[in-house]
């Protein structure tokens, strides 16, 4: 039986029940196993004068303290090799790795970390993007994507709109916290374990850093506790720590980051700063849109300009726009590097367009759904984006009208302007908004997956791929590829640890790829070793005596067993297959590979086909309002993605859901609070507040969209990882909708994102102090 | 020998702690007795099931169940084990996520999980195992919990991926099974080892470390008085005490632990009062407040999470001295009075006179809460409480509130008020209450009284909200309870 498109459970999902899937800090520790901390840089910025460990070293139980001086190639960065891995001269940021302490207990570690000295002259931070603008400390060139000539457009609409809208960051908040384990090996070679989406960049760091030849490295990444992007690139640094001190030291190293000190140290998703000009006609149709967008990238490149690209190729969102200016431009400031997260800057650009959608509606006393279908990309006409790509298979227009319907959006929105009017307690509001995610990396390169299949003789297989398992359920998935290719049990097939031995030069587990690109490698490697055995058991099971040319295209392998489908009485079992292939020298292994079709994108003229396919989805979400506290709850939510034919939709489903979530998190609730210094005062989740369980909608519609026309991709599935993150915006879209009711012109509400009940509050507030709404 | 002190040579001590641990059951003595349960599980016997994320008691995937013996044999809860000590546990089972396969089988729970991907990454996985377990061991058979109970009962535990739809599934197919996990305890203290003083000391380097754990207050303000000299560090639930510990804020050397003292353990109605011994457990709490004063059921209900309030008590919310503590403009405003006992006898002062300034309080050394009193407010008081946070459950305050009138037709006779978040201790808002008395219950006056409620209050910005956030909602809890009652009168008529 194929086991594609089966809802099939997650291929740990025993192991995480009984807690015997273990993760890195779970491994025991070896007999030599040094506990590995750091110790950062007090402030945000300043000048790196001395640093004193004699006390800290003279701790018993201290093996090592290393700072930059002991580092052979101080350097590195995922884009540009821009970032120190322990501070030179210059302190950066707080929290900022400065000396790596090595240890034998946790107690000692824990003393000598309070003894390190740190001598600094302090400067003056950058502390926010305003201040990075003023001093023009800019990450990257500014880019731009252009369609016609927007500034002129806007400037002959009948009604023009600008303004400034800021939008937070978001912390990843993976439950593993960062962490890495570093076992030397013989003539100078490392083998890192670490909890990474990337073991090819590990590998390399690790070999650069260290002097050492890529061959010398080996990364090995079983599962992750969460990344959502957070261990993209940001790995790295624990993986170095432990490197170097097993490197130096020739003891198995160990590093856990501490939930504090990962929120503190790592980056998270970049607060934006968005202005924004648009004109458009009496029917809300947008004639020309400028944006300038400006994001916080902290203090090192990291995979900023990246994340600013895809803002850049996301800022229409879902709609077309014939004359739009798009500029970007990352800014340098004294926090931790920011980094991928799930969604890579897409979300940041739909939450600004959304923004300018809902002020159009507002402008003109109209339904925001009204204002979206009227620009909604179309179907046969209106559907080149601004960077020159025909966007085929649109399916939004079906999307919003199918998703209105089930979520009854018209009748409830009447009905909540109703409650609106005469309720004195509280505020309702509703909003559907839609996404169209684009899949593939933007840099071209990174669009390729291999794979390495075994066979045993026993019919069994094993499958390895660069793709890496952070819960997302690849694993699962190239199973079931595996499993159905080859016409064997799911069973039995397993997917090996992600290790550089058996993947070379693989890209991250990122942009919602993962499957797309391994799972297309594990089949190529499939259909090559198929195709041998397929050759032999025609020998096998058809002779010229029996009237019947042996015919390599008339085998078929199927349910575990392979016949000749011209007489399928006669039967080989795969496992028998097998053994009698290796006995007649037929190579049971195989390295599969796959690059991504026809994706380019210019980015020095912003033109190209960036993506492969776009993932498209819409979501409706009603919010009920405390008009005294401000405090906000999402009691239903619907939501309705296309996400092709789904390879395995028990665990598509809680990409979408659990997306969704942390989307909404991001747009109303998640708040990175600084002090004045630049130190981070939200921490841990004690002052950090993700959704608990009771924000989950108590009516929470999830459907998939019936779609078979995504040809290109494997099965014509499409990816899901990131699209349904972007959705959360409708939450914040829908709490614009319920503050309007306290306003005749809602388009000069000016509501940030995330709407927390303060933002929420200050918004009432400042409504209703000029003798409006209660009292 | 024992340090000379005579009473160690008269009743006989334990010098250690027994529990049972899955099936293994342990005597532990020395350093291991000041470990955390969960640095214990993982470090000492290689259970590493259990995974510890925020070791502040905010994210429950370090949670497992403890079994204490009670009415009706043993009851589990689930617990943080992260914020939770080894001296603590006396004769309690604990069952970690290993421990609960039945027969080598996934237990309904388990098997639920998995069939409804229940698990992504899997990191919270175990917590929420344990805790969902917790929820079907403590239901009565054929009752299966709710989906309002199954979300409250797990808002202990944190998941970044699922966004928790599917677990909610995986509860909802679970307690439509009846075969819970058996969870069996091997052993029992006998009454002698339950009677006996606990003192365990260990020596670390150059620190000696020392807990005592008394069965009696008299034992334990005998304890106080004969160690004045020492900085001992009174602990019931550690609920807070146990962040500060692994967050290296405090490192004491010396323990009183409160955990086995049942004459603390009091909740009940007592004349006309709430009667609590220091060591109630909000769980306890909740239990009578249900019944009697629903409104801090209401409150009290989104207090911290189920592995906080089992072991969380009210004692600890009013010696923690925090003025963010939730229970506090509650007990305020309806004048509870707190029992103070010492070696030299008991006294009792009014709550709104026991605190002085920021964790300053009419507490000496030598000295312990004992007991709470509360009075029940009467029907006609109108008592609201408030609480205000980032996140509706599991979030410590931006804001509290307590206000309750008395109304003589549209005249307020009498009035209660007390905010807490917005000055150094929880405030009584004295003036405000002055303004009110004798006034018509208008939303006229309730707006002019927040004029006078923000001159009272000096809020302060921090990581929980802005200052001006904190102003704001001074004023509009005001209206808020005039609207409140306006709307509960006019539903009453009709």
């Amino acid at each position: 039986m194929p086991s594609v498109g089966k809802t099939i459970p997650h291929d740990s999902a025993t192991g995480h029940v009984t807690g015997a899937a273990p993760y890195l800090d779970d491994m025991p520790l070896r007999n030599d196993e040094l506990l590995v901390g750091f110790v950062g840089s007090p402030v945000a910025s300043g000048k790196l004068k001395n640093i004193d460990c004699s006390a800290a070293t003279a701790i018993p139980g201290i093996v090592a303290i290393y700072t930059s001086h002991d580092v052979p190639h101080n350097k590195f960065g995922a884009l540009f090799h821009d970032e120190p891995v322990l501070a030179e001269n210059e302190l950066l940021y707080v929290g900022q790795p400065v000396a790596i302490i090595a240890a034998e207990t946790p107690e000692a570690l824990a003393t000598a970390r309070k003894l390190v000295k740190i001598d600094y002259e302090e400067t003056k931070p950058i502390l926010s993007i305003d201040e990075s603008l003023t001093a023009k400390r800019f990450i990257g060139p500014l880019r731009k994507i252009q369609r016609g000539d927007a500034t002129s457009a806007i400037k002959s609409a009948t009604h023009q709109l600008s303004g400034e809208f800021r939008i937070g960051g978001q912390e990843q908040f993976y439950l593993e916290s960062q962490a890495a384990i570093a076992f030397p090996g013989e003539e100078g070679q490392l083998i890192v374990h670490s909890s990474t989406q990337n073991t090819t960049e590990i590998q390399v760091v690790v070999a650069e850093v260290l002097e050492l030849g890529q061959h010398q490295v080996v990364c090995i990444c079983k599962r992750m506790g969460g990344a959502f992007g957070g261990k993209e690139s940001q790995a790295a640094i624990p993986a170095l720590m432990a490197a170097i001190v097993a490197s130096k030291t020739g003891r198995a190293a160990r590093v856990i980051y501490t939930k504090d000190e990962d929120m503190c140290v790592t980056g998270g998703r970049h607060p934006y700063l968005v202005r924004w000009q648009v004109g458009f006609d009496d029917a809300g149709l947008i004639q020309g849109l400028r944006y300038e967008f400006y994001s916080d990238g902290g203090a090192a490149a990291d995979l900023s300009t990246a994340v600013m690209e895809r803002t850049m190729l996301h800022a229409e969102n879902a709609y077309y726009i014939s004359d739009i200016e798009i500029q970007g431009q990352v800014c340098f400031t004294n926090y931790p590097p920011n980094t991928a997260f799930r969604g890579f800057g897409g979300p940041q650009a739909v939450a600004a367009m959304e923004n300018v959608v809902e002020r159009i509606a507002g402008h003109l006393g109209e339904d925001a759904y009204d204002i979206r279908t009227r620009n909604v990309y179309g179907v046969d006409d209106r559907n080149v984006t601004p960077y020159g790509q025909l966007f085929t298979r649109n399916h939004l227009p079906e999307i919003f009208e199918s998703l209105a319907e089930s979520s009854d959006y018209k009748r409830r929105r009447e009905e909540i302007a109703a409650f609106n009017a005469v309720d004195p307690m509280q505020l309702r509001g509703i909003a559907m908004t839609p996404v169209k995610f684009g899949i593939s990396f933007t840099s071209k390169f990174l669009n390729q997956a291999n794979a390495l299949v075994n066979v045993y003789t026993d019919g069994t297989v094993q499958v390895s791929t660069g793709g890496t398992e952070m819960g997302q359920g690849l694993n699962t998935k190239i199973r079931q590829l595996t499993a159905d290719e080859l016409g064997v049990p799911y069973e039995d097939v397993l997917v090996m640890p992600t290790s550089t031995e058996k993947s070379n030069n693989t890209s991250p587990t990122a942009a919602s790829a993962g499957t797309d690109l391994n799972g297309a490698a594990a089949v190529d490697a499939c259909r090559k070793i198929k195709t041998r055995l397929a050759e032999f058991a025609a020998s096998l099971l058809a002779s010229v005596e029996d009237g019947l040319v042996p015919s390599p295209d008339h085998i078929v392998f199927e349910n575990g067993i392979v016949f000749d489908q011209r007489k399928p009485a006669a039967k080989l079992e795969f496992g028998n297959l097998a053994d009698r292939a290796r006995r007649e020298r037929v190579d049971l292994g195989a390295r599969g590979f796959y690059k991504t079709p026809g994706v380019d994108y210019n980015r020095e003229t912003g033109r190209g086909n960036p993506f492969l396919y776009y993932t498209q989805g819409a979501a409706v979400s009603e919010v009920l309002i405390d008009r005294f506290t401000g405090e906000m709850s999402v009691p239903r939510v619907d939501l309705l993605m296309d996400i092709g034919k789904s390879i395995n939709p028990g665990v598509d489903m809680g990409q979408i859901a659990g997306g969704f979530i942390q989307g909404m998190g991001w747009a109303t609730m998640e708040c990175l609070i600084y002090d004045e210094a630049g130190k981070l005062l939200s921490h841990s989740p004690t002052t950090y507040k993700i959704p608990a369980i009771t924000d989950t909608p108590l009516e929470f519609n999830c459907a998939m969209f019936p779609n078979e026309d995504n040809i290109h991709n494997i099965r014509r599935s499409k990816a899901v990882g990131e699209p349904p993150l972007l959705l959360g915006v409708s939450a914040w879209a829908a709490v614009r909708h319920a503050l309007s009711h306290l306003t005749d012109d809602s388009s000069e509400l000016d509501l940030t994102l995330p709407a927390t009940g303060e933002e929420i509050l200050r918004c009432i507030t400042s409504l209703t102090q000029n003798g409006q709404a209660d009292s | 020998m024992p340090s000379g002190n005579v009473l160690s040579y008269i009743v006989p001590m334990r010098d250690h702690i027994q529990l049972q641990i899955n099936s293994d059951i342990l005597k532990i003595r020395g350093q291991d007795a000041f470990l955390t349960l969960s640095d214990f599980l993982r470090r000492r016997r290689g259970l590493v099931g259990t995974k510890i994320v925020c070791s502040e008691g905010d994210c429950g995937s370090c949670s497992v169940l403890c079994g204490v013996v009670g009415d009706s044999g043993m009851q589990y809860q689930p617990i943080d084990s992260c914020i939770r000590f080894m001296f603590q546990l006396d004769g309690v089972h604990i069952v970690t996520v290993e421990g609960l396969k039945q027969n080598g089988e996934l237990s309904c729970v388990q098997q639920a999980m998995v069939d409804c991907h229940g698990s992504q990454c899997g990191f919270c996985t175990p917590g929420f195992v344990v805790a969902m377990t917790a929820l079907q061991q403590n239901r009565p058979a054929n009752q299966p919990a709710s989906e309002s109970e199954l979300r409250e009962g797990l808002t202990g535990n944190l998941c970044r991926c699922t966004g928790y739809s599917s677990i909610l599934e995986a509860g909802a197919v679970a307690a439509e099974q009846s075969d819970s996990a058996s969870l069996v305890p091997a052993f029992e203290l006998s009454p002698d080892a339950r009677r006996v003083p606990i003192e365990v000391t260990a020596t670390c380097g150059d620190a000696k470390h020392r807990v005592y754990s008394p069965t009696t207050v008299a034992e334990a303000v005998d304890f106080l008085s004969r160690h004045s000299e020492a900085e001992v560090k009174i602990v019931a639930g550690a609920t807070d005490l146990g962040v500060q510990f692994n967050k290296g804020h405090i490192a004491p050397s010396d323990w009183l632990d409160l955990n086995r003292v049942a004459e603390l353990e009091k909740c009940e109605i007592e004349d006309g009062c709430m009667v609590f011994g220091a060591r109630a457990t909000w769980t306890d709490v909740l239990l009578l407040a249900e019944s009697t004063v629903p409104e801090l059921y209401q409150v009290m209900k989104v207090f911290g999470s189920p592995q906080i309030r089992h072991v969380g008590t009210i004692g600890g919310n009013i010696i923690n001295a925090s003025p963010i503590a939730d229970s506090l403009p509650f007990l305020f405003v309806c004048d509870a009075e707190l029992t103070i006992t010492s070696a030299s006898g008991e006294r009792t002062v009014n709550i709104n006179e026991f605190y002085s300034g920021y964790k300053q309080m009419d507490l000496t050394k030598g000295e312990l809460l004992t007991s709470i009193r509360v009075p029940l407010p009467p029907a006609n008081r109108n008592l609201r409480l408030y609480k205000v946070s980032r996140r509706h459950d599991m979030d410590i305050s931006t804001f509290t509130g307590a206000v309750w009138m008395e109304l003589d037709g549209e005249q307020i006779a009498n009035v209660g008020i007390a905010y807490g978040a917005v000055g150094p201790t929880v405030l009584r808002l004295k003036q405000t209450e002055e303004f009110l008395r004798g006034k018509s219950f208008t939303i006229e006056t309730m707006t002019a009284a927040g004029d006078v409620a923000v001159k009272e209050i000096t809020p302060i910005t921090d990581v929980r909200g802005r200052s001006d956030y904190r102003f704001q909602l001074a004023r509009n809890v005001l209206k808020k309870y005039y609207y409140q009652i306006e709307q509960e009168e006019s539903q009453s008529v009709a």
